[in-house]
């Protein structure tokens, strides 16, 4: 029967269409698209653009230069790098892409960021701090331009500490564990929420236990997880992850921890300013009721090392409005606005001297003086690929040892992983 | 599909016996004017191309949609392909590079491996859950063969993304109604139970999530094929002796016995590609030990952004799935030969 050849054929067809699971680079970038000339893109990180900056920076572009438009787009973080590689790759890339500190290596080696050394001079580089320029440069080339850091603090429900008749924020490690001891007698069932794979947080008590996640060997880079260094540091983690109910497999977005903050029976978390922001958008009844104070060390005379986080912002290698682009960096590296980012969203400026802007941001002043004792991941290019979902320091080390592994056996099989990445150009 | 078991109808109980229909189907299928009287000739012609023109949207669109993303993936799977290559447009081929990386390697023989299995243990509790379901419709009354079957479509109409979501609630650590029902059956050490962090857990969630959503489409269409063969055949077997079972076996088995075929190895290659709900679920994990062929690909593909080795890995796929298929495609082929 015929038929049945047909059907077979069909049945054939079908197969192939599993194919199309790996198949060619595809193309999402919906909002890229700068329009020849008169629109420039903007790609900005979820959580980078408090509103009235957007706002301001919106509104003085678009009157500075007549006739001429600026459309930001803000993307989340999660999936960043497959929808990045994705948007350089078209032909009309977003103009100014945000790429993380820690990213930043990776896509100068693609090529996709345009080179700024004749620039950089207008755009404010002599006055960089050298802690956050140095993730912008790549073999010799200013390839983006340091926007700003941030260094995660502790943020406290004060009502609930007060009840627990807490009096005074904790100067040590001991001390914070005994204040959480006594908010979680007190019924708090999440006395502190940190969910098991936010690996920054991880990452500042890493570089506090005095380790990083990869050490140099040679000229190459090795995963360095299985080190006792690591294992205190995860046990640390563990510890605090014990004091409240938060999901042991997956990361501060997935629920967003400030949403869980915000229902107001969360003691403490870990987390960035905008989490305390949003957290009181979503909640105004927390007004005066959020606080913040540094991740305690082990002794009172120093606070922990933290992860720096930051973002850079790039011009695209492909972009078609060059000039506009340009000009929008500028406007955002002026003073007027990296103080006003600093200002309104309590982030690290990359001057010195306008860390005035910070006085009266409780976040700001204690994320930038936890930022004196910072540190990142290695700005090495291959490190983007660490990065990739699924992370292994995440998947395999961190949920492994919250589960129940020991830090060694799970620090093996995510070093063997990492070390894979590593090794891939 | 449904022409199939439409055919086994008129074919009878012994599938040797050629049935008188046959001629008929075969105009429908594509020769038409074959076996007509001679009729002008020119018209004859004419009427020779017809069904190729009809069939001609189908086959460009096939090709469109199917043929190009599979020559491109071939094309893709022979390239270094990472983000540098691809932000700046360059082209670096590498052999059979991909594929020998993937052959050597324990990993995709361990996914490989483990998507053999998947693929057996759902297609099976599939086939006969499927199964059960489709006798039970047909000897409901009316009232419960209409709810059933609403039942039945409601299933098999809810998008994937959707249900996974649904099952994700389902079995959440904490406000799961699952873990709370086992708990406050008796079932103690349930009460906060992460399905997600063991390998075996998740298989059996996913498994129950992909056996849920096929069940519809092997119950409905036993049921369409089943109202097909005649109630007289039942009564006579019944009359013989035989009971429920022998009765399955030996007559409506072998009536049927090209629609099992055929949903079998369509529920197979379904199974294989299984993605949406395998990934959305857990991507992957715990530690990827839920990865199957499909996620596998995606992830060294799209994850890590070996554009490359993703690619070869699907390819790789489909020639497992075609192995799998070898026995379908045999069954076919040599049917036709005796014809």
């Amino acid at each position: 029967m015929k038929r049945k050849l047909i059907g077979a054929i069909g049945v054939a067809g079908m197969m192939i269409g599993v194919a199309a699971c790996g198949g060619s680079g595809g193309s999402d970038g919906k909002a890229s698209g700068g329009d020849a000339g008169n629109t420039i893109t903007v790609w900005l990180m979820s959580g980078s653009n408090p509103p009235n900056w957007t706002k301001q920076i919106t509104a003085a572009y678009e009157k500075k230069y007549p006739g001429k438009k600026v459309k930001i787009a803000v993307q989340p973080w999660d999936g960043i790098q497959q929808k990045l590689t994705t948007a350089l790759s078209e032909s009309t890339p977003p103009d100014v892409i945000e790429v993380g500190n820690t990213q930043t290596p990776y896509y100068a080696q693609t090529g996709g960021l345009k080179a700024l050394d004749s620039d950089k001079a207008a755009l404010g580089a002599s006055d960089w701090l050298p802690a956050m320029s140095k993730s912008a440069v790549f073999d010799g080339k200013q390839i983006a331009v340091p926007w700003y850091a941030a260094s995660r603090v502790v943020i406290y429900n004060k009502k609930i500490w007060a009840d627990a008749g807490i009096t005074a924020t904790p100067k040590t490690q001991d001390e914070l564990f005994k204040d959480l001891g006594k908010i979680k007698a007190k019924g708090t069932k999440d006395a502190f929420y940190l969910p098991g794979q936010d690996w920054y947080a991880f990452d500042g008590l890493l570089l506090d236990a005095g380790a990083d996640l990869v050490k140099k060997d040679g000229d190459t880079y090795k995963a360095n997880l299985d080190t006792p260094q690591a294992a205190q540091a995860i046990n640390l983690y563990k510890k605090l992850n014990s004091f409240g109910t938060a999901p042991k497999d997956k990361d501060e977005a997935t629920p967003q921890q400030s949403d869980v903050f915000a229902k107001g029976d969360v003691g403490a978390f870990l987390g960035l300013g905008w989490e305390g922001a949003g957290a009181l958008t979503k909640n105004p009844k927390l007004k005066d009721q959020i606080g913040y104070f540094p991740m305690p060390g082990k002794t009172a005379d120093k606070t922990a090392a933290v992860f720096l986080g930051g973002s850079n912002l790039a011009i695209s290698q492909g972009t078609k409005n060059p000039k506009g682009a340009l000009n929008f960096l500028k406007l955002a590296m002026s003073d007027q606005f990296e103080g006003a980012l600093a200002k309104e969203g309590g982030v690290v400026p990359n001057k010195a001297a306008l860390n005035t802007n910070l006085q009266g941001n409780e976040f700001g002043t204690v994320s930038a003086a936890a930022a004196a004792n910072g540190g990142t991941t290695p700005l090495i290019p291959e490190w983007g690929s660490v990065e990739n979902a699924p992370n292994p320091i995440t998947t395999l080390f961190m949920t492994g040892v919250l589960q129940g592994q020991s830090p060694s056996a799970a620090a093996q099989k995510a070093d063997v992983e990492m070390d894979k990445r590593l090794s891939q150009k | 599909m449904a022409a199939q078991y439409r055919g086994t109808k008129t074919r009878g109980p012994d599938p040797a016996v050629t049935p008188p229909t046959a001629a008929a189907a075969l105009t429908v299928a594509g020769s038409a004017g074959s076996g007509r009287p001679a009729r002008p000739s020119g018209s004859g012609r004419a009427a020779r191309f017809v069904p190729y023109l009809l069939l001609l949207p189908t086959l460009a669109a096939t090709a469109l949609l199917l043929g190009y993303p599979l020559v491109r993936n071939l094309l893709i799977s022979f390239q270094t392909l990472e983000p540098f290559q691809l932000i700046q447009h360059t082209t670096e081929w590498n052999g059979f590079g991909n594929y020998t990386d993937q052959l050597t390697s324990s990993e995709f023989w361990h996914t490989a491996g483990r998507s053999v299995a998947f693929t057996l243990v759902n297609v099976v509790l599939i086939m006969v859950g499927g199964s059960l379901i489709g006798l039970l419709l047909n000897r409901l009354g009316k009232k419960m063969r209409l709810l059933l079957s609403i039942g039945l479509v409601f299933a098999w109409a809810m998008p994937y993304v959707a249900a996974t979501t649904v099952y994700q609630w389902l079995f959440d650590t904490q406000n799961g109604v699952v873990n709370w029902g086992l708990n406050a059956v008796g079932w103690h050490s349930m009460h906060d139970y992460n399905w997600f962090s063991h390998q075996l857990s998740t298989f059996a969630v996913i498994t129950l999530l992909v056996v849920w959503g096929s069940l519809p489409f092997v119950a409905l269409n036993l049921f369409a094929g089943l109202t097909t063969v005649s109630a007289e055949i039942f009564e006579a077997a019944r009359m013989d002796g035989a009971g429920a079972w022998r009765t399955f076996w030996q007559v409506v088995f072998p009536m049927l016995k090209p629609f099992f075929l055929s949903t079998t190895f369509l529920e197979i290659i379904w199974v294989f590609k299984a993605f949406t709900q395998v990934y959305a679920l857990n991507a992957g994990g715990p530690e990827g030990l839920t990865e199957t062929l499909p996620v596998y690909a995606y992830v060294e593909g799209f994850g890590n952004q070996h554009f490359g080795t993703g690619a070869a890995i699907s390819m790789l796929t489909i020639v497992i799935l075609a192995a799998l298929m070898s026995y379908y495609f045999r069954v076919i082929l040599k049917e036709e030969d005796e014809l």
